[in-house]
C-alpha cells in the first residue's frame, strides 16, 4: 500500500514537472542568466562598456549610507504604493460589480471602461497632463463647476502623487475586466439559494461574490503591489524634465534608478538598488502568500 | 457534463439582448429590482462620461489644424473637423507595412501565451509535486526585477543567439509562459473541485486528458482575459521591437507612431489621429471577444 | 462549443492569410556583413530624425554622400528621440554597435570618460577638422583633450518679443531690453490686467528656460568648473534666485502654474496671440512663430545682461555625430562624419530646417541665404551672431547628474519652502559631497 502511494507521488511529481517544463526552460534560457548577471554586478562597478570591477558591497554600503536620494525614491513609492494598491482594487471591484448586471448596452459600456486600459504610452501621459492644467485643463474646469478650487496637480509636491493615483484610477479597466471573468465563475445557484433566502442585492455581493472572486482579489493585490513599486514612465513624463520635479516629489525608485544606470552609467549601482526592492517587494509579496488562507477562498479545496 | 452545457445555456440566455427589447423588462422583476438597475445604469452612464472625456480631448485635437492646436487658450471642438488628418497621418510613414508586422507578432504572442500558460499553470495549480512552492515563488519573483537592469544582459543574450533584427525576441518568450500569466491562470484554477479532478484520475484520466477536458473548458473566460492581456502587451509593445529591431521594414506601430514625436514639435493632431487609429482593432477585438468571458461556464453550479 | 472557436480561428486565419500576401519575413538575422554586393564598406546610421520635415534633409545629404564617392554606402535607419540612445548603449555593450549616431553634446566627455563612443585623436592627427566649429561646441567634445564626437547642430536662447505690443506700451519697438531692470521695467509696462486676470503678461523669466540659464548668464560660467571645484553657493546665484523669486512674487502661482502648463504641454503658447508680451526659447521657435501665428509682428534680443557690462551670456546645447565603441569601420565612419559636418551638407541642413549648425563656414553662409523670408534672415543671423555669447553645458564627468541635486532645491525655493541662501547652501554641500564621492580612491 505504502509501495503504490509513493509510486503514486512520484508519478504526479514527473507530471507536475513535465507541465511545468516550459517555463522552467524559458527562464533558463532567457531569465535566469540576465537576473544571475544583474546580481553579480551589483557588487560590482559595472558601467556597461569598459569597466566590471569587484567592489564588494560598496554599491549597497553607499545606497544606505550616502544616498539621500535613495531614501526620498524608497519614500515617494511606498506612499504611492500605499494608495493606489488599495484604491485600484476597491475601484476595479466595484465597477465590475456594476458592469455585472443586466443593463441596456452593458457590452458598450464594458469596453468604453476597458478603453483607459488599452490606451498607453506616452502620449496618455501627455493627455493627462493637459487636463491636469491648473488653469485650462479639465479636470479643475469641471471641479470649477461644482464650487471647488482645484489644486495646481502637477505643481504643487503635495499634489504629485494624488495625480497619478488619480490618472492610475482611470485606467482601472484592466483590472475591471479580471475581476468580471472571475464573477463569471460564481454559481448562479448560489445567488438563487440566497434570494430564496431573503437576502437582498448587497447581502448577496458581500456575501457570496465578494468571497467567490477573492482569489482574483489576490492576484490583483499582488501583482498591483509588484507592478507599483516599478512605477517609472509616468513619472518619467510628467514630471518636470524627467527628473522626478518638483521638489524631488516625483523621484520614485524606478526613476531614479534609470537615471543612475542611463545617465550617469553607474550600472552597478542601480543594479543593486534593484535588489533592494527586489527583497523589499518579495518579503511583502511573501506576507501576503502567508496571510492568503485567511480570506483567499479557494473553491476548489486548495486554502493554501 | 450535460449540466455543464445547461449551465451554459442559462447564461447565454441571460446575457441576450432579447430581454432588453422586451418592453416588459423593467417591471418584470418588481420595483426594487428595477430602481437597482436604473441606478446602475445611471452610475455607469455618469461614469462613462468621465472616462469618455479624455478621449474627446484626443478626438478634438485630431481633427484640428496645427494652427489651431497651438492656439491659446485651447479649443473644445475643432474649427473645421479635417478628416484628411487621417488619412495624411497613414501616409506619414509606412504603416500598412507597419499594421502587418503588428499583427504578425501580436498574433504569435497571443497563441504563445495562449498555449503555454494554461498548461504550466494547470501543473503550479492541480498537482501536488515536490519543489512546486519554490519554483512558484521563482515565477513570481521574476516579476520582481525591474527590468531596466536585465535589459542590457538580455540584449546581449539575444545578440549572441543571432536574434537581434528578428521577431524571435519579441516572440519566442511567450511560448514558454509568463509569470503574471501563470499566476493569473492559477488562481483560476484553484477555484475547480480538486473532487473533479480526483474523480476524472480514478477513471484512469492523465493530467494531460484532466487539462484538455476539465481544465481548458473550466477557465475559459480567464483564458479570453489572458488573450486579451497579451494582445494589447504585445499591440502596444514599445520597447522591446525598439530594442531589438533594426531595419525599418520590420518596425511597428508604436514605434511608426514616434515619427510625429520630434526633438523640438509635436505635431499633436497627426499623434492624436495615429494613436486613435492604432487604438481601433483592439476596441473591435474587445467589443467581439466580451462574450467568451462572459459566456464562461459556471463551473460550481456545473459540478454539482 | 465548436463555435467558440470560429472568431479567433477566422482571425488568426485572416492574420496570416494577410501575412502571406505582404511577402512578409520574419527577419533575416543580424545580417553583420559590412559590405554589399559591390564591394562597397555599407555604414549604419542612427538618427531621431523622422519627421516629416527632417528626414528627407538627412536622406538627401546621405544619398549626396554616397553619389560623391564609390568606397563607402551609407544606411540611413531612424529610431525615436530619447529611445535612440539605449538602444545604442545595448548595442554596443552586444559589441555589435551601428557605425555612426548622432548623440547629445552635453554628454559626449562623459561617454568618451565611459568608453562607449571612439577616441577620433587618430584621426584628428592626419586630419584635424576642429577649426571649422565654433571653439565652445568643440571644447564640449573634449575628454582629456581627445574629442569623442563632431559638432553637428546647436542652439542657442534669445528673447522673442512682440513689437505690436511694445508700441501699443509705449516702447519703442527697435529697442528690446538689454539690462535685468529694463526687463523688469518693459514688462510691467507691458502688463495688462483686468481685475484679477491677466490680459498680457509681460514676460516670467522661468517659461521657456529655467533658472539655471539665468545663473549661467549672470556668471558667465559653469556650476562646476574644470577642478572640480563647485560654484554654486554664490553671491550673484543668490542674488538672481532673489531676482527670480521676486517675478513669482509679482504674479502669482496660479497665473504662473497654468501658463507654465500650457507651455511645457507645447501646445498653444501664449506668445502666439499676444498675451504674452516676451519670451526665451531657442531660434528654432521662429519656425512655429511661422507657421501658427504668421501675422505676429515681432523681434528678437540677446538675453539681457544681470548689470550693463556683465556679458549677455546665453545657453545652448547641440547634437555630435560620433562613432560607437566597437564599430567595425571607423575609417569610413570618419568619411562620412566629415561630410556631414562640412560646410556643404551643413548649409543644406540649416537652410532646410532653419537649425543652427556647427559649422562656421555654413552657419555664416547660411544666414545669407536668400530661402529665408525677412523675419528668418533676421532670426538666423541673430542666432548665429549670438554664438559667441553662447555656452554650453558639458556635464561633468565627476557627477553627471549633479543637477538632479541642485533642482529639488531651488524647486523649494519657488514653492517657497525653503529660502534662496538655505537652498544654494544645501545644494553647494549636496553637489560637493557627491563629486567627494565619485571621484573617491
Amino acid at each position: 500500500m505504502a509501495k503504490t502511494k509513493s509510486a503514486m507521488r512520484r508519478k504526479e511529481t514527473m507530471y507536475g514537472y513535465i507541465f511545468v517544463m516550459p517555463w522552467i526552460i524559458g527562464f533558463l534560457a532567457f531569465t535566469a542568466g540576465p537576473l544571475l548577471f544583474s546580481l553579480f554586478a551589483s557588487f560590482t562597478d559595472y558601467n556597461i562598456t569598459s569597466q566590471m570591477d569587484f567592489v564588494g558591497a560598496e554599491n549597497y554600503q553607499g545606497l544606505f549610507t550616502e544616498d539621500g536620494l535613495f531614501w526620498t525614491s524608497l519614500w515617494n513609492t511606498l506612499y504611492y504604493v500605499l494608495f493606489s494598491v488599495p484604491l485600484t482594487t476597491i475601484g476595479a471591484i466595484l465597477l465590475s460589480a456594476l458592469l455585472n448586471q443586466d443593463v441596456p448596452g452593458i457590452r458598450v459600456f464594458r469596453t468604453l471602461y476597458y478603453l483607459p486600459a488599452v490606451l498607453s504610452g506616452v502620449g496618455v501621459y501627455l493627455l493627462w497632463m493637459q487636463l491636469l492644467d491648473p488653469g485650462t485643463g479639465m479636470i479643475n474646469l469641471i471641479l470649477g463647476w461644482v464650487g471647488i478650487d482645484g489644486p495646481n496637480w502637477l505643481f504643487d509636491p503635495q499634489w504629485t502623487k494624488p495625480s497619478l493615483i488619480f490618472m492610475k484610477l482611470w485606467s482601472v479597466g484592466g483590472a475591471m475586466l479580471l475581476y468580471l471573468a472571475s464573477m463569471q465563475g460564481v454559481s448562479k445557484t448560489l445567488y438563487e439559494a440566497a434570494e430564496i433566502d431573503g437576502a437582498n442585492t448587497f447581502r448577496k455581493f458581500f456575501h457570496i461574490t465578494l468571497p467567490m472572486i477573492t482569489p482574483v482579489i489576490f492576484f490583483d493585490v499582488v501583482t498591483s503591489l509588484i507592478g507599483g513599486f516599478q512605477i517609472f514612465q509616468e513619472a518619467y513624463v510628467m514630471s518636470s524634465d524627467g527628473e522626478g520635479g518638483p521638489a524631488n516629489s516625483l523621484l520614485f525608485y524606478n526613476l531614479y534608478m534609470w537615471r543612475q544606470a542611463f545617465e550617469n552609467f553607474n550600472m552597478g549601482y542601480a543594479m543593486a538598488m534593484s535588489w533592494i526592492l527586489f527583497i523589499i517587494v518579495f518579503v511583502l509579496t511573501m506576507i501576503n502568500l502567508k496571510l492568503a488562507p485567511r480570506w483567499v477562498h479557494y473553491e476548489g479545496g486548495d486554502n493554501r | 457534463m450535460t449540466s455543464q452545457q445547461e449551465s451554459t445555456r442559462y447564461v447565454e440566455e441571460a446575457g441576450k439582448p432579447r430581454d432588453l427589447q422586451n418592453p416588459s423588462y423593467f417591471n418584470h422583476h418588481g420595483n426594487r429590482k428595477n430602481l437597482l438597475k436604473l441606478i446602475n445604469f445611471v452610475l455607469l452612464a455618469a461614469g462613462s462620461l468621465m472616462i469618455l472625456s479624455p478621449l474627446w480631448w484626443m478626438f478634438s485635437t485630431s481633427l484640428k489644424t496645427m494652427t489651431e492646436v497651438m492656439s491659446f487658450p485651447p479649443s473644445f471642438f475643432p474649427e473645421v473637423w479635417n478628416w484628411s488628418n487621417y488619412i495624411r497621418t497613414w501616409e506619414a510613414a509606412p504603416f500598412t507595412r507597419y499594421t502587418v508586422n503588428t499583427l504578425v507578432i501580436t498574433t504569435l504572442v497571443v497563441i504563445g501565451n495562449v498555449l503555454s500558460n494554461s498548461f504550466i499553470a494547470y501543473g503550479f495549480a492541480k498537482i501536488p509535486f515536490r519543489g512546486r512552492n519554490v519554483l512558484f515563488a521563482i515565477v513570481l519573483a521574476t516579476m520582481m526585477i525591474p527590468g531596466f537592469v536585465t535589459l542590457i544582459p538580455q540584449y546581449v543574450l539575444f545578440a549572441k543567439l543571432g536574434w537581434v533584427n528578428t521577431y524571435y525576441p519579441l516572440i519566442v518568450p511567450a511560448f514558454f509562459g509568463s509569470a503574471f500569466n501563470i499566476f493569473l491562470l492559477r488562481q483560476f484554477y484553484m477555484t475547480i473541485p480538486n473532487e473533479l479532478i480526483e474523480a476524472a484520475k480514478m477513471e484512469g484520466a492523465s493530467h494531460f486528458y484532466i487539462w484538455r477536458k476539465i481544465g481548458l473548458p473550466l477557465t475559459k473566460p480567464a483564458i479570453a482575459t489572458v488573450a486579451i492581456f497579451s494582445f494589447n502587451g504585445a499591440w502596444n509593445d514599445f520597447l522591446g521591437p525598439l530594442l531589438y529591431l533594426n531595419d525599418e521594414n520590420l518596425y511597428t506601430l508604436q514605434i511608426g507612431l514616434q515619427v510625429f514625436k520630434g526633438q523640438l514639435n509635436t505635431q499633436w493632431n497627426y499623434l492624436m489621429a495615429g494613436s486613435l487609429l492604432v487604438l481601433l482593432p483592439v476596441i473591435i477585438i474587445f467589443f467581439f471577444f466580451q462574450k467568451y468571458f462572459i459566456q464562461g461556464i459556471n463551473l460550481q453550479s456545473g459540478g454539482k | 462549443m465548436k463555435k467558440m472557436y470560429t472568431v479567433p480561428a477566422a482571425f488568426l486565419a485572416s492574420t496570416l492569410l494577410l501575412t502571406g500576401c505582404a511577402g512578409f519575413q520574419i527577419g533575416n538575422g543580424n545580417d553583420s556583413s559590412t559590405e554589399n554586393e559591390e564591394g562597397k564598406v555599407v555604414l549604419d546610421f542612427w538618427t531621431f530624425w523622422g519627421s516629416e520635415i527632417r528626414r528627407p534633409v538627412i536622406e538627401e545629404i546621405i544619398s549626396d554622400f554616397n553619389a560623391s564617392q564609390d568606397e563607402i554606402e551609407v544606411q540611413h535607419t531612424y529610431l525615436p528621440w530619447g529611445d535612440i540612445w539605449t538602444k545604442e548603449l545595448a548595442a554596443i555593450a552586444a559589441g555589435d554597435p551601428p557605425d555612426v549616431v548622432i548623440n547629445d553634446i552635453n554628454t559626449t566627455a562623459l561617454r568618451g570618460e565611459q568608453n562607449q563612443a571612439m577616441n577620433l585623436a587618430e584621426f584628428m592627427s592626419e586630419d584635424d577638422i576642429s577649426g571649422q566649429f565654433y571653439p565652445e561646441l568643440w571644447e564640449a567634445t573634449l575628454h582629456e583633450g581627445d574629442s569623442y564626437g563632431v559638432p553637428f547642430n546647436t542652439d542657442t536662447r534669445v528673447l522673442f518679443y512682440n513689437k505690436d505690443a511694445f508700441e501699443e506700451a509705449g516702447l519703442d519697438p527697435e529697442q528690446p531690453p538689454t539690462t535685468w531692470a529694463e526687463l523688469e521695467e518693459y514688462a510691467a509696462k507691458l502688463d495688462v490686467k483686468n481685475g484679477d486676470d491677466y490680459e498680457r503678461i509681460g514676460f516670467y523669466p522661468l517659461w521657456g528656460i529655467n533658472y539655471d540659464v539665468w545663473m549661467l548668464n549672470a556668471n558667465g560660467h559653469n556650476f562646476i568648473n574644470e577642478e572640480n571645484e563647485v560654484l554654486i553657493d554664490t553671491e550673484t546665484n543668490l542674488e538672481t534666485l532673489e531676482w527670480l523669486t521676486g517675478w513669482k512674487d509679482k504674479y502669482g502661482d496660479n497665473v504662473i502654474n497654468s501658463y507654465k502648463a500650457q507651455i511645457d504641454s507645447q501646445q498653444g503658447n501664449p506668445f502666439f496671440n499676444g498675451s504674452l508680451g516676451m519670451y526665451v526659447s531657442a531660434p528654432t521657435f521662429y519656425t512655429q512663430i511661422r507657421d501658427y501665428a504668421d501675422d505676429l509682428n515681432f523681434g528678437v534680443a540677446k538675453l539681457p545682461e544681470m548689470e550693463p557690462g556683465n556679458g549677455h551670456t546665453s545657453w545652448g546645447g547641440g547634437f555630435v555625430a560620433e562613432i560607437p565603441a566597437g564599430a567595425s569601420n571607423p575609417e569610413a565612419s570618419y568619411e562620412f562624419i566629415k561630410y556631414l559636418t562640412g560646410a556643404e551638407a551643413q548649409e543644406y541642413w540649416a537652410v532646410q530646417n532653419f537649425d543652427s549648425v556647427a559649422n562656421i563656414e555654413a552657419a555664416e553662409n547660411a544666414a545669407q541665404s536668400d530661402e529665408f523670408t525677412e523675419d528668418g534672415t533676421m532670426v538666423y543671423s541673430m542666432a548665429t551672431e549670438y554664438m559667441n555669447d553662447t555656452l554650453l553645458t558639458p556635464v561633468p564627468v565627476a557627477a553627471p547628474d549633479f543637477m538632479g541635486s541642485v533642482n529639488p532645491k531651488i524647486d523649494e525655493v519657488l514653492l517657497g519652502s525653503k529660502t534662496p541662501k538655505q537652498a544654494l547652501e544645501e545644494a553647494q554641500a549636496d553637489v560637493e559631497s557627491l563629486i567627494e564621492k565619485n571621484t573617491r580612491e
